[in-house]
């Protein structure tokens, strides 16, 4: 008599648990980011906290600002967005992929000029970090990454 | 017959007759003692008929199933050692039972071996980067290279030979 009834409490909670993944849409957070030298750095923005070891193990600055950004939700996996700064743009094009990552089609760009292009996969699991071209002192630094 | 003894045997058991008797008897230097000698001969050979006899046999049947048992096994020699190795070997369920093990021991070693790639990072950073190119008005040698954080996996896409610009290309 038990067992009918936690088999269908079961059953209940894997299609509640199935059909609450498969509408939560997720957010993707791109970002233009300046890494330089400061004698008093600012805090790290929250959205490169988990990042902080990372990017300053990676770069060796111990300064990182943002200076354009965008956060997409992502709910039919075929969207289009573009972080932006005064002279650089990054536009993101999201095509269909699967639950676990995204795919992502990623052009740089210094005003006009592309400086780069790439297709990528980005996962939760796996966050995408981007050397960029030396400005000044610094470094510009692209980061996306799946909240 | 020629030899004595043959004649001398052939006298003890009644077998010389008619002239062949009378000059094998008339040979005998003593007939009086070959006489004597001839009859203890025929008690001896009466005592051993009467005493020595076949042994009896105590467990007949056993002795009977024994040998009906290895005329069975002498008559098809080459058919019993192969049934008998089908039978302790490769029989259905020990021929399950293998696969099954073979099939979890390749299952192991498969995610060892694909958790070994992780841990490396090679193969991850190679799927999550498909491609990358630099702008065709970019200088020309400027290189891309791709890798993946041990610690936290983030996929790194390290750009060289970019050109660098002032810093008010960092202004927002």
């Amino acid at each position: 008599m038990m067992f009918p009834r936690f088999l269908l409490a079961a059953l209940v909670c894997c299609c509640l648990a199935f059909s609450g993944s498969s509408v939560a849409a997720e957010s993707v957070w791109s970002g233009l980011v300046v890494a330089t030298n400061a004698p008093q750095p600012t805090p790290i923005p929250a959205e490169l906290n988990k990042l902080e070891g990372t990017l300053k193990g990676l770069f060796g600055y111990n300064q990182y600002q943002v200076i354009g950004q965008t956060r997409s939700t992502l709910k039919s996996g075929d969207e289009d967005w573009l972080a932006s700064s005064k002279y650089f743009s990054l536009r993101v094009d999201s095509k269909s992929g699967s639950r676990a990552a995204y795919l992502l089609n990623l052009q740089l760009f210094q005003e006009q000029k592309l400086l780069l292009e790439t297709e990528a996969k980005l996962s939760k699991r796996s966050p995408l970090v981007i050397r960029g071209p030396q400005v000044g002192e610094g470094q510009l630094v692209l980061v996306l990454l799946v909240e | 017959m020629n030899t004595h003894e043959e004649k001398w045997t052939a006298w003890l058991d009644g077998q010389l007759t008619g002239k062949e008797l009378e000059q094998f008897e008339a040979s005998l230097p003593d007939i009086s003692a070959a006489e004597l000698e001839k009859q203890d001969s025929h008690k001896l050979s009466a005592l051993l008929k009467e005493q020595i006899t076949a042994p009896s046999m105590t467990n007949v049947e056993f002795f009977h199933h024994q040998l009906r048992t290895e005329i069975a096994r002498e008559s098809r020699p080459a058919l019993k050692p192969a049934r008998e190795t089908q039978a302790s070997w490769w029989s259905i369920g020990r021929l399950a039972w293998t696969g099954a093990a073979s099939l979890a021991i390749a299952m192991v070693c498969t995610f060892f071996v694909m958790r070994d790639d992780n841990i490396g990072g090679q193969s991850t950073y190679t799927q999550n980067v498909l491609n990358a190119r630099i702008g065709p008005e970019v200088n020309s040698y400027a290189t891309i290279s791709m890798f993946e954080t041990k610690e936290d996996k983030v996929t790194v896409l390290w750009v060289e030979g970019l050109q660098s610009l002032p810093s008010e290309y960092a202004a927002k």
